[in-house]
């Protein structure tokens, strides 16, 4: 009994975890139809991810399991789900805000702290080659404008995106 | 003569000058004007929305500010970056609380978000500003033997209710615009379906197996070519193929085009003008089919 | 008028009472207070008894005024009230108190301060009394005559139950023929009989048996006198009063004369128009003359104007043997007086077009229950065959969907409530007649919950037929083969299925049916947010509405089976018959009137009046002044705490009994506490105050309670006039927002309360000092913790300073 009720609390604190997060406001709607595993092209390819899954799992308070697999990472972001979501669950947001509280608890992938460092670098995600860059007029092409680089910086120091490589570095 | 600001993200100038170079061309020879603005940065897609939604929010919301500065509409090449801005554009007109907070983070960087611009797809200024009339009239090759498999990518249509591009379960302007330069856009199984690009470098696994649904599909449909809007899309049709080669032994040999590519090619300007050197799929069977 | 005698009559509850309140002060007290000529006690005053000292005193005319401290007042008024008007006093100068709940249980722990309260109540009580008006009983005429609007099952079964009560009946269809939704639908759960059958009129001597069903066009309900069948007729406008309503048809031209047609069937082959049969789901065609099918009622002809050539063509006309066909039939319009008008107009299939991912519209094969439920009926238009409309080859393959649009927030976020049901009669009807058919049923939930409901399912399972827990995300085509796929996730098994199928049949939502706006703007009814008619109490009362006089029954108010319509059906004729049956509506002028002279045509009550009993009147020609209709007002005094001039009070509320009231039960307070008048409803706010003192909760006796018809009467005045007569606080008691006895005066009390607040802040009083609580019945609890809460709160705030001159 007592630890039934312990269970609930844990429950309650999860799902309240992801509605309040921007994105995850949607979650509690959700009652398990299957429209957005059906619609996903991930999930017909891998067991790896299922949405449905991971939003049962979310609201059954799994925050362990969900925050720390791999399934929340192999979301495509391609909305599919979102659109035809009967319950107006805002799937992929939900996603993000999984993945942002992931973040914030220390589980980034590899990949992502790159992200995360080239654009703290660098104001880009991808790196752009010396090769290509200096081929720009070959092509006919103008020359790249700056980077406005130093003016995400400063957005970064008030959302704390800047801490994202330290948190991870305190979590390993 | 209609003016934008070109807002042409990190992809194309670091993988994709073919797109870039076609693009450009074939918008000045149909009277767009593109200007290149100064300190525009990363849009801040899906990877970056990932590690944080209110940054990513705040970085698409810094770039559009450059554009209300500088009193211009904003138009992308990239179907990822017009998906970030313009989503961003539309949930911070859309919802105050929203706003005031990214002008409260972008207050530090020097900017205020008004609200005042737009965000098009490249597609968009085809359609409206140009017109599919005027477009038809300019085209000076024959594409009627070409059959087209379109893939627009997930970002264009989705999500609907932000973007508002176009329907997104029965979406039409693209094959239109297809259509409008003479060639016939086919129907293929799950066409609406993501070509996996995302997953890319996370689970490359996955997204060559999407890629690889993407293509089968495709060519099971007998396309002579794949059409897209984003680079990355592009890229992983494309050089995915050569990662299917190397891990599945299968070989399809199927052309992948920028939508701007092809679209230069029917207003008539020289393929060799067009760096399709940058292709892994070579694209030699669709030049000889455009008479 | 004559001098106020007041009688004061005291029951202690066969000395329960006495055991806290001192009866002996209070009797002392009481006799004291001016007017007051008579003070009695005793065990009980509401029968017996004690119910005869009252009558004598009034009899003999010794009192013209009576107060009763009684518990059980609710009970207790209705005889004391009775008892007074057989005496001969007019009922309305009587005020009932209950010592009981609202004084002696909830404060047993300090009887003294109780004794006290006990005095100002009466004194409260007594003071109301000598204020009292009295009030009149007036008569309006009922036509014994129902308009029932709709000709499906809902409105048959209750035109018949009407018509066989002897009630003028007239029942209007806008389609050609009856039978609505339900005829379409072949047969019917869950007795899996015929749509059609209904039940037999009383007047069918033949059939007044318990086996007195048949079919429509066989029950001889269209021969019953008193019942008058207007189909392709709809209503176009509504003028009146309950009991006597004036109501516009207009009757579309058939062009065939009803009398004349003897259904030869010689036009039909004649005319050269073919047009896709919408009622057969277009899997037929059918002649711009036409009948749907041959059992239906009127068994007449019609012609489709909207594709009948005319006079150009005019080919009927020579062949018909009878001269029935009249090219030149003109639309009519028919007056209608008629006493109360029942609304059952049904639903319809939503369109499911709008899902985009299920293609239907697009794909000829993807098609709705309705459209399979044509093709299993054997009188249909494919035979009873099921065929894949695109090449009209037998389906083999068969896939439902369902909850195509209900259960959807982006369309209709409720559930339709009876397509499993129908799928499962389907899937079931198939099987049966072709075992070898391949049926699988794509489902969230599967809804069985009647009686036999269940047994629907085990039966589809039993016979082969396939489920898939999930619902699909996609349908599409293979252009060449012509196929369809259904994509869906069998949860279950954790599976991504691609199923492939022929015909693919969707369970769409059941919305309202096409024209309920329009007709709900046209009768003054509201409709809910679903779309469908609003109700005036979902759990008592779903049959009626907010306007007495209107009625609704079946799928007008909700998706329904047939059972349930039917029940509905009989339920709205039983409401209208009831307040029909007299020839008289009764009602007492306990209602709002308006002073003509203050009114300043702003026109805010009309519009504030829930029940739309007030409508502006010119009086000269740059003047209007606001009327009330004493029929249609329910005596809320809404309209009172909306007019900004002051110009309305009820007749049983006036401002001066109210502040009377206020004034005496500040008078005395008997506590050290500080005083708190306390404003509740007459209907779940006293209810509240009530279940409290049942249940003996304790709260401090400086809690005072006044009584009014609804929160929503109250005027931001009157909560400056509590301060002044000696409150230190206000607490106000209402029904819920949304279960407010008269729809909008809790809400409307709440914004007044808000804006005083703002308000009494300029007199230098603490808005903590008024506050509105919004229970119920069973939060007696609530009431009692409150009335704690609020005067700690005082308590902390100390005494009230009112400024000079507020
Ligand atoms: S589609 Fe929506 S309701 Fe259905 S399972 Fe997915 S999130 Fe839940
Ligand atoms: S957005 Fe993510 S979960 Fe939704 S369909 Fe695409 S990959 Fe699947
Ligand atoms: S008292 Fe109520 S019902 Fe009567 S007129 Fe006023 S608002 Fe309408």
């Amino acid at each position: 009994m007592k630890q039934g009720k312990e269970e609930k609390t844990t429950n309650q604190a999860f799902s309240d975890v992801i509605t309040s997060r921007l994105g995850g406001e949607t979650i509690t709607l959700c009652y398990q139809c299957g429209t957005c595993a059906s619609s996903c092209p991930v999930a017909r390819i891998t067991p790896r991810f299922n949405p449905r899954e991971v939003i049962k799992l979310s609201l059954l308070g799994e925050k362990d399991e969900v925050l720390s697999g791999d399934a929340i990472w192999l979301c495509c972001s391609c909305y599919n789900c979102q659109e035809r979501c009967p319950q107006k669950v805002e799937i992929a947001d939900v996603i993000y805000a999984l993945r942002n509280i992931a973040v914030k608890e220390g589980n980034i992938p590899n990949i992502y702290s790159e992200f995360a460092a080239e654009l703290i670098n660098e104001g880009r995600i991808v790196p752009i080659s010396k090769f290509l860059e200096k081929k720009r007029p070959d092509l006919g092409l103008p020359s790249l404008k700056p980077v406005g680089v130093d003016a995400l910086r400063k957005i970064f120091s008030i959302t704390g995106f800047d801490k994202i490589k330290q948190e991870k570095a305190e979590a390993s | 003569m209609t003016s934008y600001a070109l807002f042409l993200g990190c992809t194309i100038p670091a993988r994709q000058p073919s797109y870039e170079v076609s693009a450009r061309r074939a918008l000045t020879k149909l009277g767009i004007e593109l200007v290149d603005l100064a300190n525009m940065t990363c849009c801040a897609p899906p990877p970056v929305q990932s590690l944080d939604l209110e940054t990513g929010l705040s970085i698409a919301a810094y770039n559009i500010c450059l554009a209300e500065e500088a009193d211009l509409n904003i138009v992308t090449l990239c179907t990822g970056c017009f998906e970030s801005l313009a989503m961003a554009n539309a949930m911070l007109k859309e919802n105050e609380k929203l706003k005031a907070r990214v002008n409260q983070i972008l207050s530090n960087a020097g900017k205020e978000f008004e609200g005042s611009k737009e965000v098009k797809h490249y597609l968009q200024v085809l359609l409206n500003d140009v017109g599919p009339n005027r477009l038809k009239e300019n085209v000076s090759k024959n594409l009627s033997s070409l059959k087209v498999a379109s893939f627009s990518g997930c970002h264009l249509l989705r999500p609907s209710a932000l973007l508002k591009f176009d329907d997104p379960e029965k979406p039409y302007i693209f094959d239109d615009l297809i259509e409008t330069l003479g060639a016939k856009s086919i129907w293929y199984r799950h066409k609406l379906k993501c070509c996996g690009g995302l997953l890319r470098g996370y689970a490359d696994d996955v997204a060559l197996a999407l890629a690889r649904e993407k293509i089968v599909n495709t060519t099971k449909a007998g396309a002579d070519c794949i059409v897209t809007l984003c680079p990355f899309c592009f890229l992983t049709l494309d050089l995915g193929q050569v990662l299917m080669k190397s891990t599945f032994h299968e070989e399809y040999n199927m052309p992948v085009l920028h939508y701007s590519e092809l679209l230069a090619l029917a207003l008539g300007i020289d393929p060799t003008e067009l760096a399709l050197q940058f292709h892994k799929i070579k694209v030699y069977s669709v030049l000889n089919k455009i008479g | 008028m004559n001098e106020v005698k007041v009688g004061v009559f005291l029951s202690d509850c066969g000395n329960q009472l006495s055991k806290i309140l001192d009866f002996n002060a209070l009797t002392n007290y009481v006799k004291d207070v001016s007017d007051v000529v008579l003070v009695k006690r005793n065990s009980e005053f509401w029968r017996g008894e004690g119910l005869r000292i009252i009558v004598d005193a009034v009899k003999g005319g010794k009192i013209n005024r009576v107060v009763v401290a009684e518990s059980l007042p609710k009970l207790s008024e209705v005889s004391i009230v009775q008892a007074v008007e057989e005496a001969g006093l007019n009922p309305y100068l009587v005020e009932v108190i209950d010592l009981k709940d609202h004084c002696a249980w909830p404060h047993r722990e300090t009887p003294k301060e109780a004794t006290e309260k006990a005095k100002a109540m009466l004194l409260a009580a007594t003071e109301r009394a000598k204020l009292l008006e009295p009030i009149e009983k007036l008569e309006f005429p009922a036509l014994k005559s129902v308009l029932v609007i709709g000709g499906g099952i809902a409105g048959m079964q209750a035109a018949v139950d009407l018509a066989d009560l002897g009630f003028e009946v007239d029942l209007v269809e806008k389609e050609p023929f009856l039978g609505g939704l339900a005829a379409r639908a072949g047969r019917f759960f869950p007795t899996d009989d015929c749509a059609i059958c209904i039940q037999s009129p009383a007047s069918d001597v033949k059939t007044i048996t318990h086996t007195s069903r048949k079919c429509v066009y066989r029950s001889g309900f269209t021969e019953i006198p008193n019942l008058n069948i207007l189909a392709n007729s709809k209503v176009v406008g509504v003028e009146g009063v309950p009991g006597n309503y004036k109501v516009t048809i207009e009757k579309k031209p058939r062009y065939v004369n009803e009398l004349k047609c003897v259904r030869c069937d010689l036009c039909t082959p004649v005319c050269p128009v073919e047009v896709p049969d919408e009622y057969n789901a277009k899997l037929k065609t059918r002649k711009a003359i036409y009948m749907i099918t041959p059992n239906v009622h009127p068994p007449v002809y019609v012609i489709d104007e909207s594709v009948c050539k005319f006079r150009d063509c005019a080919k009927c006309v020579e062949v018909c043997p009878t001269d029935a066909i009249e090219l030149d039939q003109k639309i009519e319009r028919v007056t209608l007086n008629v006493g109360s008008i029942i609304v059952a107009t049904g639903f319809q299939e939503f369109d499911s077009s709008v899902i985009k991912e299920y293609h239907y519209g697009d794909y000829p094969d993807v098609i709705t229950n309705l459209e399979l439920a044509r093709m299993i009926d054997g009188f249909g238009p494919t035979g009873g065959t099921i065929i894949k409309p695109s090449d009209r080859k037998p389906a083999k393959k068969i896939v439902m969907v369902q909850c195509v649009g209900s259960r959807d927030r982006r369309w209709n976020p409720y559930c339709s409530s009876i397509c499993c049901m129908i799928s499962l009669k389907h899937a079931s009807l198939i099987k049966t007649a072709y075992p070898d058919t391949d049926v699988t049923v794509c489902y969230i939930d599967i809804r069985t919950t009647g009686r036999e409901h269940e047994y629907y399912y085990e039966r589809a399972r039993e016979m082969g037929v396939k489920f898939v827990k999930g619902r699909p995300s996609e349908i599409s085509r293979d252009p060449e083969t012509g196929r369809l796929i259904v994509d869906v996730e069998d949860e279950l098994l954790k599976r991504f299925l691609e199923l492939d199928a022929d015909l693919v049949v969707l369970a769409p939502a059941m919305v309202p049916a096409e024209g309920t706006k329009e007709l709900a703007e046209i009768l003054g009814l509201e409709l809910e947010e679903d779309g469908f008619f609003k109700e005036y109490n979902a759990k008592l009362r779903p049959t009626e509405t907010k306007l007495r006089g209107m009625y609704l029954c079946g799928g007008a108010t909700f998706p329904k089976d047939a059972p349930t319509t039917s029940l509905h059906a009989h339920s709205a004729a039983m409401k209208a018959a009831k307040f029909l049956i007299t020839g008289k509506i009764v009602k007492d002028q306990r209602t709002a009137v308006v002073n003509e002279e203050y009114c300043g045509d702003c026109e805010f009550c009309p519009v504030t009046c829930p029940y739309g009993a007030i409508s502006l009147e010119p009086t000269s020609e740059d003047h209007i002044v606001a009327r009330i209709s004493d029929l249609l007002c329910e005596g809320c005094g809404i309209c009172v705490g909306t007019c900004p001039l002051n110009a309305i009070e009820l007749r049983h509320s006036r401002p001066n009994q109210m502040l009377a009231q206020m004034k005496a039960l500040m008078s005395i307070n008997g506590t050290s506490k500080p005083l708190i008048l306390t404003i509740c409803c007459s209907e779940c706010g006293h209810a509240a105050v009530d279940s409290s003192g049942m249940a003996m909760m304790q709260y401090p006796a400086n809690v005072r309670v006044m009584k009014v018809p609804c929160t929503g009467i109250l005027q931001v005045h009157q909560f400056l006039e509590a301060f002044k007569v000696g409150a230190q606080g206000v607490m106000v008691v209402g029904c819920k927002s949304d279960g407010c006895h008269y729809e909008v005066g809790s809400q409307q009390a709440e914004k007044k309360v808000a804006l005083a607040r703002m308000l009494l802040k300029e007199y230098g009083i603490e808005p903590e000092r008024l506050e509105m609580f919004n229970m119920v019945y069973i939060e007696g609890d609530k009431f009692a913790e409150a009335a704690q809460t609020m005067t700690e709160r005082l308590k902390k705030l100390g005494k009230l300073q009112l400024m000079e001159g507020s």
